[in-house]
């Protein structure tokens, strides 16, 4: 192993420790302590759902020079997972086969009555929790690979592919928000009441579920962390910075790229699997196309190819959205109204790629004796 | 009865005492005398009875100390007072107050006139008959299709056959024979007479006797084999219609999408092609160029009610020009360090992109709706049930214009074969002496300007929203992918195929989410065979 994999190994074991620390120790604290209301908390848990997506694009954007704009499909198509199974535990009174959620818009059949409906076939796995984590997973994991499939193995490369996963994402969008998909049109899934045996109001299942999040999360930062100072990652690398180079060597690039994208996939899949019970919903719009354009602006933001920065990029950004998107008065006077954040937004936008290219993480502060420890 | 008192109908002026008597009598609660004045009125046949008649059917008339009136509309104001403008029915004037303008009347002086149904029923029918011989060809047109809706009256057949056989407008006559075997249909009990109808409904390829007849198949079971033979054929004949005239439809509107696409796509494939800049911020180029042309109809305060046609004459260079400029000032701020950075070039456009949004929506709110100049609104009738809207018309031609404006520009002149020159290898057309800057943002204003002028198109047959341009954007990028960068011949073909696939998909068996979803599929689909679009940059481009 080389000098510098070494080096770069340990400062990624640091952060790792000290995520560990802030995520599943100073925050439990603060709020057993009393000074963290249980809804910060919740917050918290759905924006570090947030960060793990962010992770996942950040292996194949930063690491492997694949742009995606299709992080949001796999969220939310875990999310939808999560979420049918969710939903089979509320079910209708009418018919105690059919979810209540169903309900919302369900598509009657010819000669079908109220209590007769048929559970639409998809929905059956679901019904079981093992099969419906796995599911969640497997499912975006395998729309990555075909996403991969159609475009790595007939070279379409950098910018066009990026279009094509946006136009991926439009279809999916008007898919999942067509009422006859038995998915609920754009009401999504929402008539949840239990999950796992707790009441979904129940502070318990809130801190469990951002003590998972959190957890996961480190998990996944881990593993990334694995990958990318393994020999595939490594070429992974090759991949983004010589890809002509990589193939002349007899190396297969679109085989690492589709693995690389599945697996991002699979990791948007369980972020969105961790969502749907922190949030209590789940709709078509969180797959607009802009959601998966703001999944880039986050790992921008925190700086491409380093993994944490990813995960303070999803954080920074939606704490300052859930700050800015409330008027801010000083006295009588609004100073701040929510209009004004998509302005604010898109010139974060710009200012990631214009002032600070390379993320906060990589910001250059006045050394305190830093500069020496990687020199060595 | 009426046939006899239609016969009369339209004479010159009745005697207006007895014409105010008799509606005075209309305000009586005894509904037999309101029915003998109401004949009455009928038998006048006076040409100041059509309005009347409309207006009477919706209970808009007035009696003001004896005198009729028809009613405005009933303005409330704040005390809950409701007020009416009159128009006279004997006179046709209108009351006006000492400053000119419609005189408002508190509803509390007023006695109004309201019919029952059946005086409605009746009002309806005598008002169409009066209308089938108008001297108005559109009130005949339209009067002439109503006699075919039920209530069915075999009173209009007479005044059907003779517009039949003897109006001018081809339309009319189509119609009316239309109406007058609907009427037959409908009213005979003579099977023989129904047969005949269906036959000639057949072969006027009627599609408002569609359902009727795939309904008589369905469901008379008394119908002779030869009947069934007749029905058939008709009903043959009529679906090859439908189809022709569906199959039009799609390829009208499959043109005009596809023509917005490509003023969208070119400017699109201009910029990538020569800057290497994705510009996410296009659609709003667009957006900007609707809103120019909104703003300058404000401006010239042009309405369906005043109409200021030369407003549109302005608003087609100035939506180019400032889109151009506000291109200007995006290139010069953001896009100028991207050159040849795709990626980063996407995400700080797409930043610019909501700035811009947001804007407008703060300074012209959501929904606005625009009125196109009234010589692009109606259109001409190709043959039977299909109409080329001129809009449509407008703005293919308008983006061949400006498709050929751009070829011209980018093979004949010296700014195109600098810009050809610069996109072939920047650093040798430097130090010939090109300004390659000042290349790269005249084509980013050019691009921005075609952007700016397909959303002054797009005025004239959709309304106009400050995130208008995101449903356009990923298309027109679809196009692009297809069409190649390399030729701009690539960019109208896939531009006008992909609208009219679309357009084609979406009307058929496919709702538009499927469209939208095999649309995708044939893309990628296409771009294994043909990775660089449809005409392939060749030479030192090739391996950009």
């Amino acid at each position: 192993m080389s000098e510098f994999n070494k080096v770069s190994l340990q400062r990624a074991k640091r952060h790792l420790l000290i995520m560990a620390v802030l995520g599943l120790g100073i925050v439990p604290l603060m709020y057993f302590t009393g000074l963290m209301p249980i809804e910060t908390v919740n917050m918290l848990g759905r924006y570090l759902c947030f960060a793990i997506v962010a992770v996942g694009l950040d292996l194949i954007w930063g690491y492997t020079g694949i742009l995606s704009m299709c992080q949001a499909l796999f969220f939310t198509v875990g999310a939808y997972g999560m979420g049918m199974y969710m939903a089979h535990q509320y079910p209708s009174a009418d018919n105690p086969l059919i979810p209540q959620s169903l309900y919302v818009v369900y598509p009657y059949d010819i000669g079908q009555g109220k209590g007769e409906e048929i559970l639409p076939w998809f929905w059956w796995p679901f019904k079981y929790f093992p099969l419906a984590v796995i599911l969640s997973i497997l499912v975006p994991c395998l729309m990555a690979a075909l996403v991969g499939l159609g475009g790595f193995f007939s070279r379409v490369r950098g910018v066009y592919f990026a279009i094509l996963t946006q136009a991926i994402t439009v279809a999916a969008f008007l898919f999942f928000s067509n009422n006859d998909m038995f998915l609920c049109g754009t009401n999504g899934l929402s008539q949840f009441r239990t999950f796992l045996g707790f009441d979904l109001g129940d502070d318990k299942l809130k801190l469990i579920m951002y003590m998972m999040t959190a957890l996961s999360l480190l998990g996944v930062v881990g593993l990334c962390q694995y990958v990318v100072h393994s020999r595939f990652g490594r070429i992974l690398v090759a991949v983004r910075d010589a890809e002509p180079a990589l193939r002349f060597q007899g190396y297969k690039p679109h085989h690492f790229k589709m693995i690389a994208f599945a697996f991002a996939g699979a990791i948007a899949g369980l972020g969105g699997m961790l969502y749907t019970p922190q949030m209590q919903i789940i709709t078509p719009s969180n797959m607009a196309p802009i959601e998966s354009i703001l999944i880039v602006v986050w790992v921008a933001v925190g700086g491409r190819g380093t993994l944490t920065g990813a995960v303070i990029g999803a954080l920074f950004v939606n704490l300052i959205y859930s700050w800015l998107t409330s008027p801010i008065s000083i006295g009588s006077v609004q100073v701040w109204s929510p209009d004004f954040w998509p302005i604010l937004l898109g010139l974060l936008f710009i200012a990631v790629v214009l002032v600070i290219p390379t993320g906060v993480v990589n910001i250059k502060l006045p050394s305190f004796g830093r500069k020496k420890e990687v020199k060595a | 009865m009426l046939s006899f008192i239609l016969c009369l109908c339209l004479r010159a002026t009745a005697d207006d005492a007895a014409i105010q008597t008799h509606i005075q009598t209309l305000a009586s609660r005894k509904s037999s005398e309101r029915a003998v004045a109401l004949d009455a009125l009928v038998a006048t046949g006076d040409a100041r009875m059509v309005p009347f008649f409309d207006a009477y059917r919706i209970g808009s008339i007035y009696l003001r100390e004896g005198v009729p009136f028809i009613g405005g509309d009933v303005i409330t104001d704040n005390n809950l007072d409701q007020f009416v403008s009159l128009t006279s029915v004997l006179t046709g004037e209108t009351l006006l107050d000492e400053n000119g303008e419609p005189e408002l009347i508190p509803l509390l002086e007023l006695e109004n006139l309201s019919p029952n149904r059946k005086e409605r029923i009746k009002v309806r029918s005598v008002s169409m008959l009066l209308n089938l011989s108008s001297p108005d060809k559109d009130t005949r047109l339209k009067a002439a299709k109503q006699a075919g809706v039920s209530p069915l009256q075999t009173d209009a057949i007479p005044f059907l056959t003779g517009l039949a056989e003897n109006d001018p407008s081809r339309k009319i006559r189509h119609t009316a024979a239309e109406s007058m075997a609907l009427i037959e249909f409908g009213t005979s009990d003579d099977v023989d007479v129904r047969m005949d109808a269906i036959r000639s409904l057949g072969e006027l390829n009627s599609l408002r006797a569609l359902a009727l007849v795939e309904n008589l198949l369905e469901k008379d079971e008394t119908l002779t084999p030869k009947q069934t033979a007749i029905v058939t054929a008709a009903r043959k004949n009529i679906i090859t219609h439908q189809q022709k005239v569906k199959f039009f439809d799609n390829f009208k509107f499959g043109l005009s999408t596809g023509s917005i696409y490509i003023l969208m796509a070119l400017g699109l494939a201009i910029i990538y092609g020569l800057m290497g800049v994705i510009n996410m911020a296009h659609g709003e180029m667009m957006m900007i160029g609707a809103y120019t042309t909104f703003v300058l109809q404000k401006v010239f305060g042009h309405g369906p009610e005043s109409p200021q046609n030369h407003f549109f004459l302005v608003a087609l260079p100035a939506s180019f020009l400032v889109a151009a400029l506000v291109g200007w000032v995006i290139e010069r701020l953001v896009v100028r360090k991207l050159y040849h950075r795709p990626f980063e070039s996407l995400l700080a456009t797409v930043g610019v992109s909501f700035i811009l949004i947001q804007v407008v929506r703060l300074i012209f709110g959501d929904n606005q709706s625009s009125n196109s100049p009234t010589w692009l609104v109606g259109g001409f009738e190709v043959a039977n049930d299909m109409t080329l809207s001129f809009n449509r018309v407008f703005i293919f031609f308008l983006t061949m214009a400006a498709v050929a404006g751009v070829m011209v520009l980018m093979r004949y002149t010296t700014f195109g074969l600098k810009v050809r020159a610069t996109m072939q290898h920047r650093e040798m057309a430097a130090s010939v002496g090109i300004h390659t800057r000042r290349m790269y943002s005249m084509t980013f204003m050019l691009g921005s300007g075609l952007a700016g002028l397909a959303g002054c198109a797009l005025t004239t047959v959709s309304g106009i929203t400050p995130d208008m341009g995101q449903n356009y954007i990923v298309d027109s990028f679809l196009i692009v992918v297809i069409g190649g960068v390399g030729e701009l011949i690539g960019v109208v073909c896939s531009g006008l195929g992909m609208g009219i696939i679309l357009q084609s998909l979406e009307n058929s068996f496919f709702s538009p989410v499927w469209a939208k979803i095999i649309i995708l599929t044939m893309v990628v689909a296409f771009i294994q065979f043909r990775p660089a679009g449809l005409f392939p940059p060749k030479g030192r481009l090739a391996d950009v």
